[in-house]
């Protein structure tokens, strides 16, 4: 039997940001790999500053009565933590390793269309420019909620500019999506590899998949809300001026028509982060990928008709709100299915608990709880006790936070050799990893609590009522914790960029394409693709006489 | 399964094309919601009855119509490659397009000279809102069909195939179909 | 356990029916989530990796079976879930067909304007309700949307600027329920608090009687100079045309400034002297008022029992 030689293991290091010409490289590149990694820092910056804006508002909300920050500044810092956290660090970073990942692990050479990919980073980068702009304008950055519910975002309510800059940022920051939604589409469509069929694909691109589909239907929802906003700010149009004629309704219907698809698109490709990372430190294949994968698909098309369990509280009546409850329960039992398949994958497996895995095995406990609180909240008698309190706070960080940004953080520890060809640093991943877990539950899991017992949210201070500052200060203490473990990350990450261990072409014996190749990949990604017969081409290449059907 | 993964008939351009035409289908559809749901709720001032004119828009929207007929044409000049053709059927879409946006307009011209515009109410608001996007997409495609044009005047596109020309061809007829659907809404369903 | 307030404190029919539905599902909840962790925990002591061996274990693909099994019991989980949803949304929330409302609430930037329309009451910010009836509430807004929320009884409702929402609200022991705004209202909605004060059916009656008796204009002392400043310096323009809340019989009601501020005459002077310090950016201007001036004032305000 012949055997294909892989490709020789050398190092490459990316060009070094202080040479003169390998900035302008980076400016004016189309290479997926370096828009990848630049959408990589893009949002770690963002990241950094919507952490800042949290910590603020955690100060803030320490004791009650108190006046570190005044209600107009607080106003603004949650609205610009929602949306920065949302549009400028989870959705970029997932489109971001996506633009890196699915090219190489389709075995292509870049994306169907690399001009149209840089475009959509620099929209992004525009829209976060426009956005945070506005905290330097006179009256300030946007301060109505992320959601900018009419007619508080509209004239006469709000003669602040920020609504405006925000509507215009994400405005920008979304064409860039729909065209990286569209990019992903023909490019694991035509792109792949001879013998790489459908159902072969890695669990990740078919996350990437539908969350392109998802993307290309739902953000010209958005688009049409945020431009009929514009239209009432600007022109004095009046789509949703009540007192003249307008529906504040509409505004609502329209933004959650997106709005929660959208949460789905933070979320798939989270899923798919966890889909590759578990099988590979567990050392066998996911357990049910046709139901995984098929899965994904049910929870994409049940994401559209959900929204309106945003909107239980508005009155809409009991036949309505009896509709979007079954439908928003509905969808728990294809993610039920997948946390369970993933736990299967690691039943009888050897688990290696590198800091990839320990963030896998934490983001499926903590997305549990905030996919059991979902469950809670989609039966209308809960949520209207629960809707706009620390419950829906508690509850959405549980899946945004511990969910997406626990499998981001995961995906960033393993794919971090293959991308800088470079180990992290384990020991402090490790410190990373327990500090952010302390961290977390002490900031979120009392929110559930104080939000039942009847603190409702966005509101910059509160009475001192039993217990209520107790349980706002470990909250406050958490936060302050995890402040401390993203600090240890990002040394981490300048430590082991530096002076990390060669990490080689696979360092953690995995089993898809983009691990065929040197760590960082040349150029061109590929000198030799292997053959692909099975899902698991690298795992054929080294168990010849065992390979996957 | 035998698969070839870079065979010609899944060509990425097109598939661009097609999936971006859904893609702004449902922003269309948005507008269209609006519009339709304040339809009924207009109780003073102009709406859609008392406002606008179906019949001098209708032969206006044959002109956008016909555009449609003359790129399909276009296309099969292409087919035969025959340049001369293709640049004449080229030009009389865009032709066709710019008179089409030249009575949108007179339409609005004469509207907002009766201080019907987009802040009288939300008739007002949803109409041209409505319009406005479409003319909007009308303007991006004659801009895409005039560099198409120029190009071909310069010796390109000698044919059988071109994607350029082809996806350019495919946005168009979705400009042309998105019409035909918010006429109806705007002015037949007030009328009829 | 009661004073945690919230679902601790539930004290209407409405909210027990909503508690014990929190309560199944909180139970269901953590059942699922104790099988998990379990399941996990176990699993990643029993196969964690033991040392760097290189052989793999047993490859194992799946099983529809068992997909099979992991599908229909979530599904019969939801479906029970979705049963008890319906019941207690129809037991909180049944139609109320034309009845005529109890109790009218206008939302403003921050504060809650009542009207009881079957007796002519209007007032703000402090519900009375009497124990052991069902009230019908009608909800509107004047401006922005908000929402009533009285956590211990009952579901929260927007206010909708443009569209009419009614709830039924109910206590069963009288008390003192705190509430809030609950949809962000803009910068004061953190002080845009309500209290429903549950009474017995005669205590009801009783206030309803003084609120709606006329308090007579002061002509003596310092409460009519008060009067008189009340309209020179044009208090009048918000405070009696529904701008601002209406403040006949000011001294019933436990709080100021929508829960901002304690109920007391020493509280009112120093409202009145720096509204901007209490409310930050609310709509009351600071009206420069002399000390003397002020004190004029809250004698006036202090007489309109």
């Amino acid at each position: 039997m012949s055997r294909i030689p892989l490709v020789p293991e050398i190092t490459e290091p990316l060009p070094s940001i202080r040479e003169s010409e390998g900035l302008l490289t980076w400016v004016a590149s189309i290479d997926h790999k370096q828009i990848g990694i630049m959408y990589l820092i893009a949002t770690l910056f963002f990241f950094l500053v919507g952490g800042i804006e949290a910590l603020l508002m955690r100060i803030q909300l320490i004791r009650p009565e108190n006046d570190f920050i005044s209600p107009e500044v607080f106003n603004q810092l949650f609205t610009m933590h929602g949306t920065t956290m949302i549009f400028f660090v989870v959705m970029p970073f997932l489109i971001g390793i996506g633009v890196y990942l699915v090219p190489l692990m389709i075995g292509a050479r870049d994306m169907a269309f690399p001009r149209l990919n840089a475009l959509s980073y620099w929209l992004f980068v525009l829209g976060g420019l426009l956005l945070y702009f506005s905290f330097f304008t006179q009256s300030g950055a946007p301060d109505v909620g992320w959601f900018a519910y009419t007619p508080l975002s509209e004239k006469p309510f709000t003669l602040n500019k920020g609504p405006t800059y925000w509507a215009l940022g994400l405005l920008a920051t979304g064409i860039g999506s729909v065209a990286s939604g569209l990019n992903n589409i023909v490019t694991i469509i035509t792109l792949r590899t001879p013998g790489l069929t459908m159902r072969r694909l890695p669990l990740f691109v078919w996350m990437i998949l539908v969350t392109s589909f998802l993307l290309i239907f739902v953000m010209p929802i958005i688009t049409s809300a945020f431009a009929m906003l514009l239209l009432d700010r600007l022109l004095g149009a009046t789509f949703f001026m009540p007192a003249t004629g307008g529906s504040a309704i509409l505004y609502q219907h329209f933004f959650w028509g997106f709005g929660h698809p959208e949460v789905y698109i933070l979320i798939l490709p989270a899923f798919g982060i966890i889909s590759e990372v578990i099988p590979v430190f567990s050392r066998k294949p996911i357990y049910g990928y046709e139901f995984v994968a098929g899965s994904t698909v049910a929870i994409g098309l049940l994401s559209l008709g959900v929204w309106a369990h945003h909107m239980f509280a508005v009155g809409l009546g009991n036949v309505f709100n009896a509709f979007f409850a079954i439908a928003s329960m509905l969808i728990a039992i294809p993610t039920g299915i997948k946390v369970l398949n993933w736990t299967a994958t690691m039943w009888g497996g050897k688990i290696h608990f590198a800091t990839p895995m320990l963030f896998a095995v934490a983001f499926l406990i903590e997305f549990v709880v905030g996919g059991l609180s979902g469950v809670a909240i989609a039966s209308p008698p809960i949520d209207w006790q629960a809707t706009d309190t620390y419950f829906i706070v508690a509850h959405f960080h549980y899946t945004l936070f511990g969910g997406s940004l626990f499998a981001i953080f995961a995906g960033v520890y393993y794919w971090f050799p293959k991308m800088s060809g470079r180990m992290p640093s384990e020991r402090l991943g490790r410190w990373h990893f327990w500090l952010t877990v302390i961290g977390f539950n002490l900031t979120f899991l009392v929110q559930h609590l104080i939000g039942l017992m009847g603190m409702p949210r966005r509101v910059y201070t509160y009475h001192d009522l039993p217990y209520w500052g107790d349980m706002n200060l470990i909250s406050t203490v958490g936060s302050l914790i995890l402040g401390l473990s993203v600090i240890i990350f990002v040394w981490n990450i300048i430590t082991s960029l530096r002076s990390g261990m060669p990490a080689g072409n696979n360092p953690w014996k995995a089993w898809t394409l983009e691990w065929a190749t040197t760590s960082p990949p040349p150029v061109h990604n590929f000198d030799l693709v292997p053959p692909v017969n099975s899902r698991r081409p690298l795992w054929d290449l080294a168990h010849p006489d065992m390979p996957d059907k | 399964m035998r698969f070839n993964a870079r065979n010609t008939y899944m060509n990425k351009n097109k598939m661009l094309v097609s999936f971006f035409i859904v893609s702004e289908s449902i922003f269309f559809l948005m507008l269209i919601l609006a519009y339709v749901n304040f339809h009924r709720s207009v109780t003073d001032g102009p709406t859609a009855e008392n406002s606008l004119n179906p019949i001098k828009t209708g032969i206006f929207s044959l002109f956008l119509l016909a555009s449609s007929l003359t790129i399909w044409f276009a296309g099969k000049s292409l087919q035969r490659k025959n340049h001369f053709m293709l640049c004449i059927w080229l030009l009389l879409t865009i032709l066709l397009g710019v008179t089409f946006l030249f009575g949108q307009g007179l339409e609005w011209v004469g509207l907002i000279k009766q201080d019907i515009t987009i802040n009288r109410n939300v008739f007002g608001t949803t109409f041209f809102t409505l319009t406005g996007f479409h003319g909007f997409h009308v303007t991006v495609g004659l801009i895409m069909l005039l560099i198409l044009l120029g190009l071909a005047i310069a010796g390109d596109f000698r044919g059988p195939e071109s994607d350029a020309v082809e996806s350019v061809s495919i946005y168009w007829h979705f400009v042309d179909g998105v019409w035909i659907v918010v006429f109806s809404v705007i002015y037949l369903w007030a009328f009829v | 356990m009661d004073k945690l307030g919230g679902v601790f404190n539930a004290s209407s029919p409405e909210m027990e029916a909503m508690v014990d539905l929190t309560l199944f599902i909180i139970i269901v909840s953590v059942a699922i989530f104790g099988i998990i962790t379990i399941a996990i925990t176990y699993i990643l002591i029993r196969y964690r990796r033991r040392s760097a061996d290189a052989a793999e274990p047993r490859q194992d693909f799946g099983s529809t079976k068992v997909e099979i099994v992991w599908t229909v019991i979530p599904a019969l989980i939801v479906g029970v879930f979705f049963f008890s949803t319906i019941k207690t949304m129809y037991a909180v929330n049944p139609p109320f067909g034309n009845k005529e409302p109890d109790l009218v609430i206008i939302g403003h930037q921050w504060w809650w304007e009542l009207l009881y329309p079957k007796s002519g009451v209007r007032t703000a910010n402090e519900v009375h309700i009497p124990i052991g009836n069902k009230l019908l509430v009608r909800l509107q807004s004047a401006d922005v949307i908000h929402d009533f929320w009285v956590p211990e009884l009952g579901p929260k409702i927007d206010l909708i600027p443009g569209h009419t929402n009614h709830i039924w609200l109910s206590a069963s022991k009288p008390g003192t329920y705190l509430g809030a705004c609950a949809e962000f209202c803009g910068v004061q909605h953190a002080n845009m608090r309500i209290r429903v004060i549950a009474e017995t059916q005669e205590e009801f009656d009783k206030w309803q009687e003084e609120q709606r008796r006329i308090p007579p204009s002061p002509t003596t002392g310092e409460a009519a100079l008060g009067a008189k400043l009340f309209q020179e310096k044009a208090c009048t323009n918000c405070h009696l045309t529904g701008v601002g809340p209406d403040l006949t019989h000011l001294p019933s009601r436990q709080t100021l400034a929508a829960g901002a501020l304690e109920n007391n005459p020493t509280n009112l002077a120093k409202w009145l002297k720096n509204p901007e310090k209490y409310k930050p950016s609310s709509y009351m201007p600071d009206m420069k008022l002399t000390d003397a001036e002020v004190n004029a004032i809250v004698a006036y305000l202090e007489a309109l029992k």
